[in-house]
């Protein structure tokens, strides 16, 4: 009976973990497959990192647009954070959720501005945060935040050469 | 400039290892290191304290000694109490003597405490609950408990347990382990650090007290009977530890390994059992 | 592969653009470092081995960016930008992007 106990001490945190790497992992790929369908969607219209308007650009209107996202981090990835905080290396768990969460972000931005009526993004910008946490734990979540001016052209970019 | 939207590559910024098989080599990992760390801690703490003279650590810890004197005066009345003390402390010198090596004089005090115990501190101070005079039913008990003290005293055990707390309590903040989960992975860790005496220190002090109560009456009686009442007292106690990890063997156990450690002695575990001294019994 | 941080790759035309690629990799560093970096805290000076270990970050990061421009089949990408952003105390994401062009 008191090997029970030892086994509870160990198995409910493990048991928990396991719980939340399904769950998280589930989440995470149904979130995959949706950014790829929207990235699908909205690919055919031109987001670019350039500062300035590419030459032969006609544009009639122009805002300044942002897309945001706050993805939360499971309990398995914090783990995960904390093992590799001693040993040093990639995170892993990390690198999952803040592609999805970049991905994400740039997807609103990019939807947003094609339901106003911009066909194109210049000058995109990126910024990640960490949402609270502080100390030396890792955070609830992280935010990414993609923002750039979105233009609305004459003609359609590629029109012409 | 010709706008050509493509995809590009999905999977460079995330990589293919699989989470779970991370977790457990990074986990497994660490925990090997760690469980090198401390046997290399235990390692060191044994030669320490197989080094360390009576002499030195009767002068390093002194100053864990006036702790019953705070005691003393807490209680209600002052005159009974060093009464009392005084039949403890005529008891233990007459058990002591017993003991040939006798490295340095050996002082009891009374703690307040409705449990059963008896903790030795390093130095020399032996520490017995109310409780644990209150639920004695004869002097041979007492002396079995004090005795059982003295062989702690004298495998260095208590020391040998502050030794090891004191250095995994070090590595583990080294370590920093801060997350919750990882706290309650190394909760077994922390406690198989030796946080008190296991139990082969434990038979092994039994086994000393025996000699010890034998030499002075002649035989080993009484002393099996405080671990036949200990099941109640316990059932008041809330240690609740699981039984690989638990510091003190399970009465029956004890019962049975002193009943043949006795026999093994050849010293006889029944006989006329001494009634308590006066001012003990008044309880 | 060319990189630069301006808007064309000097002395070359731009040809052809195909959009955003960006490379990321986040990196903790291990309590050795950790324990290092509390000395220097004391004494002052260059976090060594901080220093090493963002500049590898940030070389796999541009490296993986790379990848993905190669993928679209661009040799240039413009308008490089770099960010560092703290995710935790002790890890930290190097994030690198650009648009992947091609140049003639």
């Amino acid at each position: 009976m008191r090997e029970l106990e030892v086994l509870i001490q160990l198995g409910v945190p493990a048991a928990l973990l396991l719980l939340a790497y399904f769950t998280g992992s589930f989440v995470e790929r149904r979130h995959y497959a949706s950014i790829r369908l929207r990235e699908t969607r909205v690919r055919k219209f031109p987001l670019l990192a350039f500062r300035e308007v590419p030459a032969g650009w006609e544009v009639t209107e122009s805002a300044l647009m942002t897309g945001t996202v706050v993805v939360s981090l499971d309990h398995f990835k914090r783990f995960l954070a904390n093992l590799r905080n001693l040993v040093g290396g990639r995170v892993t768990a990390y690198e999952s959720l803040l592609d999805r969460a970049r991905r994400e972000a740039m997807l609103r931005l990019q939807e947003s501005a094609f339901e106003r009526g911009y066909r194109a993004i210049v000058n995109l910008r990126l910024e990640t945060y960490q949402i609270t946490g502080g100390g030396d734990a890792p955070g609830t979540g992280v935010e990414v935040l993609a923002y750039g001016t979105a233009l609305k052209l004459a003609r359609r970019p590629g029109a012409d050469a | 400039m010709q706008w050509s939207p493509r995809a590009p590559r999905d999977d460079v910024n995330v990589s293919r290892t699989h989470p779970l098989s991370e977790a457990a080599t990074l986990f497994g990992g660490i925990a090997l290191v760690l469980v090198a760390v401390v046997a290399l801690a235990w390692a060191v703490v044994e030669v320490a304290v197989r080094w360390m003279p009576y002499d030195l650590e009767a002068r390093l810890f002194s100053g864990l000694r006036p702790a019953w004197t705070v005691a003393d005066s807490g209680a209600e009345d002052a005159a009974l109490t060093a009464e009392r003390r005084a039949a403890l402390q005529t008891l233990l010198d007459r058990l002591v003597a017993r003991w040939p090596e006798r490295p340095f004089a050996l002082e009891v005090g009374i703690v307040a405490g409705d449990e059963p115990n008896a903790v030795a501190l390093p130095g020399g101070a032996v520490l017995v609950t109310e409780g644990l005079l209150a639920q004695s039913g004869s002097e041979n008990e007492i002396a079995f408990v004090l005795a059982h003290e003295i062989g702690h005293f004298r495998n260095r055990d208590h020391l040998r347990g502050l030794g090891r707390a004191a250095l995994v309590g070090l590595v583990l903040t080294a370590v920093g382990i801060g997350d919750a989960t990882a706290a309650a992975f190394s909760q077994p860790f922390v406690v198989l650090a030796g946080r008190g005496f296991d139990r082969t220190q434990e038979s092994d002090a039994d086994r000393f007290a025996l000699g010890l109560v034998a030499a002075e009456y002649g035989h080993a009686a009484g002393a099996a009977e405080f671990f036949r009442r200990l099941p109640d007292a316990e059932a008041g106690v809330a240690i609740r530890v699981a039984g690989w990890v638990s510091t003190h063997p399970v009465s029956a156990d004890r019962i049975a390994a002193l009943d043949a450690a006795a026999r093994e002695a050849g010293i006889a575990t029944q006989g006329p059992v001494t009634p308590l001294p006066a001012p003990l019994a008044r309880e | 592969m060319i990189l630069t941080n301006t808007e064309t790759v000097p002395g070359r035309t731009i040809v052809e653009f195909f959009g955003v690629v960006s490379g990321s990799t986040v990196r903790a560093k291990h309590i050795g470092k950790d324990i290092m970096a509390g000395f220097k805290n004391i004494v002052g000076g260059e976090l060594k081995g901080y220093t090493e270990l963002l500049q590898e970050a940030r070389a796999e990061a541009t490296d993986r960016m790379i990848a993905q421009a190669k993928s679209v089949g661009a040799n240039a990408v413009v308008n490089v930008r770099f960010a560092t952003s703290s995710i935790a105390a002790g890890a930290a994401e190097l994030f690198a992007y650009g648009t992947a062009v091609r140049v003639e």
